[in-house]
């Protein structure tokens, strides 16, 4: 498909960037404003970061958004991963089942799946809170995960864990020793995956919280009504930290892989 | 020799499919064993019992007398090499030999000594350390064969194991497996499709079909001796002829009685004839056991390959009508349009469509600059019976042409020593569309619809020959014979002398070179 | 090898309880009348016909999907050329413009819709408008991304064969890249139809509460006014839809596959 790249249609190339990039530039730009206006920039001031944290309901919603994602990522991620091993070693009927019920809660709107979360907790007399919200969570992570290691299962040699009992291991020194290893990269981008959805979420966590837990989103959603500039640095916040890992995820493999060459060529 | 491995009336299943029918088989110490077959016979299934991936549903497994049934893999004195290496990517070439030994705890210098042994016995010395992903095929095939030795195993089998290879490498590998094999002393069990590999490496060849074992013996037993036309038709090439054994010592096939060397079958029995086409010798006319012409002469290196047609198929001969030019010009609508009469076959014509009929007139038209014009009205009164119609052809602008259709009963020409029918109808064509055909045989078979079949099942037969004596080039008005005609008996002659194309020959061969079998029991 | 297979069972005992089941409790509500539970259930129409027989129910049903359609085709417009420019450019370059369009992705949805909020200070627009603004943005990176994937898998060899078989730019275009990159549009559509047409809060971001769909219907009922069995109803209608759009979708998918046979 390789060809020159006309000037018009390179305009609009930035044309589109420009307007995926425009709100974040905005809401950076107006978190350092003076005034609460939204729309006139009266000069520089760091009141609004100021305020975020000190804010003990925003510092919570945090709380509450760190702690849910990482213990989802961390469950569903492990649970993924020891799935997968499995379907890969199923029959077709098993696999194909388990990938059709899967498909459900990526296919339903967020908020079916949300009200049915939502039903069934009641439905249990579950107490809706951040246990709730931390179970759906890791319910709706763990087909992402599944999703992101199964190419990688299928990519390996049929034969590589008979190989491995071939030359000695027990079944478990099999997994740890060879199948992990070589599935590592797909359970990395599996966890991230978790990690970014959970961290994201909104609308499943709105229908499973309970009262007096938020999560970044509920609390950006529950607290529009008001002009409240805070949000732009809560939102700036969010935007610096994206930022920051993903220079380090983009950045570290780069590095890595010029010390690699440089290695190679040493040697 | 010892016994090492004994296979005892093994049965397996996958669902409702049996892929081995009860299978025994004794494997002895220090043997290069050959499981050979086409892929779903079964010979991968039996080596995965042996290694320890699959279970048996039935029969045992008995190794140095003991039955490993309930051994899991990683206990049992066996090692493989997977068809694709199953080389462990995230580990350099020495990490994946120290592998198995890691494993077992064993001592840090003695897996170092071990595995540099290995690596020199496999002549990686160069590649320790390198990343096994970065290797070619010849050089993973290596560190597989390494990484399964190094473990000391009594016995060691190889799935498929030179498959991935190309040509040259591969015969290389085979002399350098059979090499290893000896200089270790152990016994190899070996899965092959390819009977070169089997025939080349192995003490013993196991002849595998549909789960079952058809025949064991020497690669020299097995080659001149295969038991069926299996057997046969697996292990080299060979010309396999159907025949009645008369009485021992006299076979007769292709209508004539030959001696030969086999003995012990009925008076009378339907068998299998085989004549390696080594064993054939061309001799001038009429000096020699059958006489026949050469078809074609294949260069293979060494020797030709030389196909003689010995007694002909089925034929029918049918004439070609080339009329001259007879193109119908429009000037008003600057078109030419051209159309010729054609026979076709009763039983064709509830089917008849505009399509076909334009097809089997061949019929077209063009306008000044050479484009075609399509044909929008085609007309025709055909009635399903025999007799002579008319149809004519028209474009929008009005350019017209009209030409005859014959409805003939079919003349079918049954063989009944071949057990084949014939038919093709004679058919009209202009010079130009003779000179023009890119492919003059295929195109004649289409415009004379010529067909055979078998007349026991009625599967169709491919036509094998046609004949004609005209110069398409230079073709003028006229009718022209022409022969359509099934394979006959052919035979695959191995000679190291120039022969042409077309010359008649005699061929020869002794009474030991006639090897015949029993028919399968299908 | 078999052994490990069992590793994949005591998911499938959680996939039951977490994924079918609530599901099926959506059905359950959506059939009974208030006040029931499991042990008094009581079948029931009665929510269904509700919903179809106040005119204003079914309005919002309508306006949700033509909104959903519309940003579909919107995205469609605007993220087909966009993903074949991208398709063209050099190795590198697309590597970059796709990390550049996956980028704003990782930040929270509800933050940048939140974001244009206040831009759209600047500019009057209907509410309707504003929604469509911020439906576009939010979901245009997945067409780009979808029909990108579809055109870059594209080979090219294939063209270059169009060419040598007489097809002119254009031609090759229509006959063979657009075809071929129909899949993509169709997983493009799935990505973007299916959010659209339940979201809610970005109407309720960017509508300012004067612009309700059907999402913000099933949110009020669930939230606010506490009718579950109307909610879940309103939520099997939505489904139901959903499913049928997407199975027409990917039926159309096919044929189109089977025309190019």
């Amino acid at each position: 498909m390789e060809k020159k790249t006309k000037l018009h249609e390179k305009i609009y190339l930035v044309l589109i960037l420009f307007f995926f990039y425009l709100p974040i530039f905005y809401v950076v730009f107006f978190s350092f404003n003076s005034s609460k206006s939204l729309t006139r920039f009266t000069g520089f001031s760091l009141q609004w970061y100021e305020k975020m944290f000190s804010n003990r309901t925003i510092m919570e919603a945090i709380g509450y958004t760190v702690a849910c994602a990482v213990i989802a990522t961390i469950v569903s991620t492990i649970v993924g991963t020891i799935t997968a091993i499995g379907l890969s070693k199923s029959n077709r009927i098993v696999r194909e089942m388990v990938s059709q019920v899967n498909n459900l809660p990526m296919l339903n709107p967020d908020i079916v799946t949300a009200i049915g979360f939502m039903l069934f907790f009641t439905s249990l007399r579950i107490q809706t809170g951040f246990t709730t919200m931390v179970l759906a969570h890791i319910a709706f992570c763990i087909p992402y995960v599944i999703l992101s290691i199964m190419p990688k299962l299928r990519s390996l040699d049929p034969n590589i864990a008979e190989a491995a009992l071939d030359l000695g291991c027990t079944p478990i020194q099999a997994l740890w020793k060879v199948i992990i290893p070589q599935i590592k990269e797909g359970i990395i981008a599996g966890a991230l995956v978790a990690f970014t959805m959970s961290f994201d979420d909104f609308v499943i966590s709105l229908f499973t919280t309970g009262p007096g837990v938020n999560n970044i989103s509920i609390y950006v959603y529950s607290s529009v009504k008001r002009i409240n500039p805070t949000i732009n640095a809560l939102s700036a916040l969010i935007v610096y930290v994206i930022t920051i890992v993903l220079i380090i995820i983009n950045v570290v493999p780069m590095i890595k892989e010029r010390r690699g060459k440089r290695n190679e060529k040493i040697s | 020799m010892k016994k090492l491995i004994q296979v005892k009336n093994v049965t397996k299943t996958f669902g409702s499919q049996v892929v081995l029918k009860d299978i025994s088989l004794d494997i002895y110490e220090n043997e290069f064993v050959t499981l050979l077959g086409p892929s779903g016979c079964g010979k991968t299934t039996l080596l995965r019992i042996i290694a320890g991936f699959l279970d048996a549903d039935e029969g045992h497994v008995i190794m140095d007398g003991e039955d490993i049934a309930n051994t899991p893999a990683y206990k049992r004195d066996v090692n493989t090499v997977f068809q694709h290496y199953a080389l462990f990517p995230h580990l350099d070439v020495y990490e994946n030999i120290a592998f198995g030994l890691k494993i077992k705890k064993q001592p840090k210098d003695i897996i170092d000594q071990k595995v540099r042994r290995m690596v020199s016995l496999v002549g990686l010395e160069d590649f320790l350390h390198r990343d096994v992903t970065k290797l070619s095929g010849g050089q993973q095939q290596r560190v597989a064969i390494a990484r399964a030795l190094v473990n000391e195993p009594k016995v060691l089998l190889l799935d498929e194991s030179l498959s991935a290879l190309d040509k040259n490498l591969r015969k290389e590998m085979q002399l350098e497996l059979k090499q290893i094999q000896k200089e270790v002393g152990i016994t190899f069990v070996f899965v092959t499709h390819d009977q070169e590999e089997a025939l080349t490496m192995s003490d013993k060849i196991v002849i595998m079909k549909d789960g079952e074992i058809e025949q064991i013996g020497t690669p020299l037993e097995v080659y001149n001796e295969p038991i069926n036309e299996y057997c046969a038709r697996f292990i080299g090439d060979s010309n396999i002829i159907e025949g009645n054994m008369i009485r021992d010592g006299l076979v007769r096939f292709d209508d004539v009685e030959y001696e030969c060397v086999d003995k012990g079958f009925k008076d009378n029995e339907p068998v299998d004839v085989v004549i390696r086409p080594e064993d054939i010798d061309i001799v001038p006319r009429n000096q020699g056991k059958m006489n026949g012409e050469v078809k074609s002469v294949l260069f293979k290196g060494v020797h030709y390959e030389v196909i003689v047609e010995t007694s002909s198929g089925t034929s029918k001969t049918v004439t070609m009508h080339v009329t001259k030019e007879h193109d119908i010009t429009n000037e008003s609508a600057h078109e030419k349009i051209s159309a010729s009469n054609f026979y076709m076959d009763l039983e064709d014509v509830p089917n008849l469509t505009d399509s076909e009929v334009i097809t089997r007139a061949n019929a077209q038209a063009w306008n000044e600059d050479n484009e075609d014009v399509s044909l929008s009205k085609v007309t025709y009164n055909v009635k399903n019976e025999v007799g002579t119609y008319d149809c004519t052809f028209a474009t929008d602008k009005g350019t017209e042409i009209s030409i005859k259709i014959f409805v003939v009963k079919p003349n079918v020409i049954e063989d009944q020593s071949n057990e084949e029918g014939i038919q093709a109808f004679d058919f009209y064509r202009t010079a130009d569309e003779i000179k023009e055909s890119m492919a003059l045989d295929t195109d004649l078979i289409l415009w004379a619809d010529a067909a055979a079949w078998n007349l026991e099942d009625d599967s169709r037969v491919e036509i094998w020959d046609v004949k004609y004596d005209f110069d398409d080039e230079n073709i003028v008005e006229g009718d022209y014979p022409i022969t359509f005609s099934t394979q006959g008996r052919e035979l695959k002659v191995e000679t190291t002398d120039k022969i042409e194309e077309g010359e008649r020959i005699g061929l020869n061969w002794n009474p030991e070179d006639i090897h015949v079998m029993r028919k399968m029991v299908v | 090898m078999k052994g490990f297979s069992k590793m994949a069972y005591p998911y499938i005992v959680w996939m039951v309880v977490m994924i079918i089941l609530p599901m099926l409790m959506i059905v359950f509500y959506a059939f009974s009348k208030s006040g029931n539970d499991v042990l008094t259930f009581q079948f029931t129409f009665q929510n269904f016909i509700r919903f179809f027989e106040d005119s204003v129910f079914p309005n919002v049903l309508w306006r949700s999907l033509k909104m959903a359609v519309a940003t579909t085709i919107i995205c469609i417009a605007l993220g087909y050329p966009c993903g074949y420019i991208i398709a063209k450019l050099k190795g590198n370059n697309q590597a970059i413009m796709i990390l550049l369009i996956t980028l704003p992705m990782w930040i929270n949805m509800l933050v940048r819709t939140y974001a244009w909020r206040g831009l759209l200070g600047y500019v009057e627009l209907s509410s309707e408008a504003r929604v469509y603004v911020g439906m576009v943005y939010n979901f245009l990176p997945f067409m780009i991304l979808e029909i990108y994937t579809s055109l870059s898998k594209i080979d090219p060899a294939l063209l270059v064969a169009a060419r040598d078989l007489g097809a002119n730019d254009f031609q090759a275009f229509l006959k063979v890249t657009l075809p071929l990159s129909l899949s993509g549009v169709v997983s493009g559509i799935t990505l973007v139809f299916l959010p659209a047409v339940s979201s809610f809060f970005i109407p309720k971001l960017l509508g300012g509460g004067q612009y309700v769909l059907i999402g913000n219907l099933i949110e009020d009922y669930f939230i606010t006014s506490g009718d579950w069995n109307f909610g879940s109803a309103i939520s099997f209608i939505m489904a139901i839809i959903i499913l049928i759009s997407m199975y027409v979708t990917r039926k159309l998918d096919r044929t189109a596959k089977e025309d190019e046979i």
